[in-house]
């Protein structure tokens, strides 16, 4: 198991390296230099600027410098909020991105556990079938369309929550309940399936015909294995929420990750977006790797295939 | 009701998809013209049944416009997913061993990647040969269709894989290696048509997530440029258009049900051939 975590760790650093190194020369190759706007530069000015960002630099050499950087956190300052650092902005991005994404997880599992258990246990009844129906109904949704719905529905005509901007906690409820409800139908559909797999199996067949029922029997025996697919669909799961991060943040005008990377791309920012694009790179790898570890615990069987 | 859903399904499509090619034949306002007079105009407007945005563009028209893009990208960007995935993952299942293990350790690492990051990343990179670009015929729209097979071509090449594993070790698969046909040969006289079926319904589930992804890239003013349009950026338009005061909800509301219809339909559709094969 540790030669195999280690492994996993190693291609963790490997693929941030890659994915650094490819953002880095494409961005330096690119012909339009981040002082290369409308108004053109005096050509000094223009040097001036370039030998302070290290720009006339051999490549090899500015790579070295974007190397050693990205070893303690240092990604250079921003070329559009010129005087603050990419790091700084990181750092003050971050907390929010945490917070409207573990809250769209934490919506997720929180939703679409019970969801899905109720689609299985019930798959029979209308009450199952609904709940299977709302599933699909949600994963068609775009979470800008759900974005829209919710802001018109309890900002605009109840009034019961801010539409935008940051403050507290009722500024993260909307934002990441739109997050995460599609993450919820996912879940739901895994759940779903892995219950109704595990009660037609020969375990819980037998645990019925012994005469289990009732709570035990959905608890222990159903619900808690069907929690495995979950599991693994953390790391897809993270991967969703980066992405849908980018334009709930961006409809909510809330100052995380996604947001000063949508503007980094479409300004030109591009030691912001390189920083963005490696931070994104290794939640996700983390996120994969930590749901891997938690797999291998729980399912001794994910490590004998392996 | 299953089977009426997927009639529905099927039928709504068909409609869309005739109606977005006849759009530039039909009857409606272009939708490009701005018109002062007009703005904001609601649904149900005299000479504009689904009213008007905030420089009297007609919705409908609009709409339609839109449905030309996202139902193009959609069909267009998964059939170039595929057609990267296809040989990609055929290859691997076909000639196992080594070849397997690199490919697939390949696609691992790739999909631990945040890609929609990184394709957003080249989008705006590339913007600045838009120029160059255009001269070679490779617009925004081409970009646009390669950068969604980019995005999409993991999965077909995991299901093309797993397939033609399991094809490659059938009988008559042997046989005609064991006579001495080459992987080429092997590839094109047994895998691919047999992996056909498999493909249709790949191709058809992957549809609705193609278009939700133009939507998402469209939204975040990433997409194709105006005066195209998109549903994407019709519902982007829209939100921004959205304040208590005015309350211009069709230019929100509408595309979003467009899109959404859509995608129900085409998940419906996928799901009934799904279960079919």
């Amino acid at each position: 198991m540790n030669a195999r975590l280690l492994r996993r760790a190693l291609m963790l650093v490997a693929t941030i390296l890659l994915v650094h190194a490819a953002a880095f020369f494409l961005m330096r190759t690119t012909r339009g230099g981040p002082f290369d706007e409308a108004r053109a530069l005096d050509p000094q000015v223009k040097l001036a600027l370039e030998q302070r960002y290290g720009l006339d630099e051999p490549l090899a050499v500015q790579y070295w410098h974007a190397l050693t950087g990205l070893w303690q956190g240092d990604f250079g300052p921003s070329l559009r909020y010129r005087e603050v650092s990419v790091a700084d902005l990181l750092a003050d991005a971050l907390p929010v991105s945490f917070a409207v994404g573990g809250g769209a997880l934490l919506w997720g599992l929180l939703f679409g556990i019970p969801l899905g258990m109720v689609a299985a246990g019930a798959r029979r009844r209308l009450l199952g079938q609904s709940a299977t129906t709302l599933a699909t109904v949600l994963l068609a949704l775009p979470n800008f369309v759900l974005a829209g719905a919710a802001i018109a529905l309890f900002s605009f005509a109840l009034g019961w929550l801010p539409p935008a901007g940051t403050g507290g906690l009722a500024h993260l409820f909307l934002p990441s309940l739109c997050l995460g409800l599609p993450l919820a139908a996912q879940i739901s559909l895994l759940v779903r399936d892995a219950a109704s797999e595990r009660w037609q199996s020969a375990g819980v067949r037998h645990a019925r015909a012994l005469g289990l029922s009732g709570q035990r029997l959905w608890w222990a025996h159903i619900l808690k294995p069907s929690l495995t697919p979950v599991l693994a669909f953390l790391g897809p799961a993270t991967a969703a929420v980066l992405t849908g991060s980018l334009v709930i943040e961006r409809i909510f005008a809330l100052p995380g990750l996604g947001t000063f990377f949508v503007e980094a791309a479409l300004n030109r920012d591009y030691t912001l977006a390189l920083g963005v694009t490696v931070v994104y790179t290794a939640l996700l790898g983390l996120a994969t790797f930590f749901a891997d570890v938690l797999l291998m615990k729980l399912d001794p069987r994910v490590e004998a295939l392996s | 009701m299953n089977l009426w859903a997927k009639r529905l399904a099927w039928g709504f499509l068909v409609v869309l998809t005739v109606a977005a090619i006849v759009a530039p034949w039909l009857p409606v306002v272009d939708y490009r013209v701005m018109d002062a007079d007009a703005r904001l105009l609601p649904p149900g407007s005299a000479g504009h049944v689904l009213g008007t945005d905030a420089q009297g563009r007609d919705l409908l028209a609009r709409l339609l416009f839109g449905a030309r893009i996202s139902l193009l990208v959609g069909a267009v960007g998964t059939l170039v997913a595929m057609l990267i995935g296809l040989p990609y993952g055929a290859v691997a299942g076909l000639r196992g061993g080594r070849v397997d293990r690199f490919l697939m350790r390949l696609a691992d690492a790739l999909e631990s990647v945040p890609m929609v990051v990184m394709v957003l990343f080249l989008l705006s990179v590339l913007r600045e040969y838009r120029v160059e670009m255009e001269v070679i015929g490779f617009g925004r729209l081409q970009l646009f269709l390669v950068a969604i097979g980019f995005l999409f071509w993991l999965p077909t090449a995991r299901v093309a894989r797993a397939e033609s594993l399991r094809i490659s070790r059938l009988p008559f698969v042997t046989a005609a290696r064991l006579q001495g046909m080459s992987t080429f040969a092997q590839l094109r006289r047994h895998i691919l048509p047999n992996l056909w079926p498999t493909l249709r319904v790949m191709w058809l589930l992957t549809i609705p997530r193609v278009i939700l992804m133009e939507a998402f890239l469209s939204f975040l003013g990433l997409g194709v440029e105006a005066p195209a349009v998109s549903w994407g950026g019709l519902a982007s338009d829209g939100l921004a258009a959205m304040n208590p005061l005015v309350a211009s909800w069709w230019l929100l509301a509408l595309p979003s049900a467009a899109l959404v219809l859509t995608l129900l339909a085409l998940q419906q559709v996928g799901r009934g051939e799904d279960s079919a094969v």
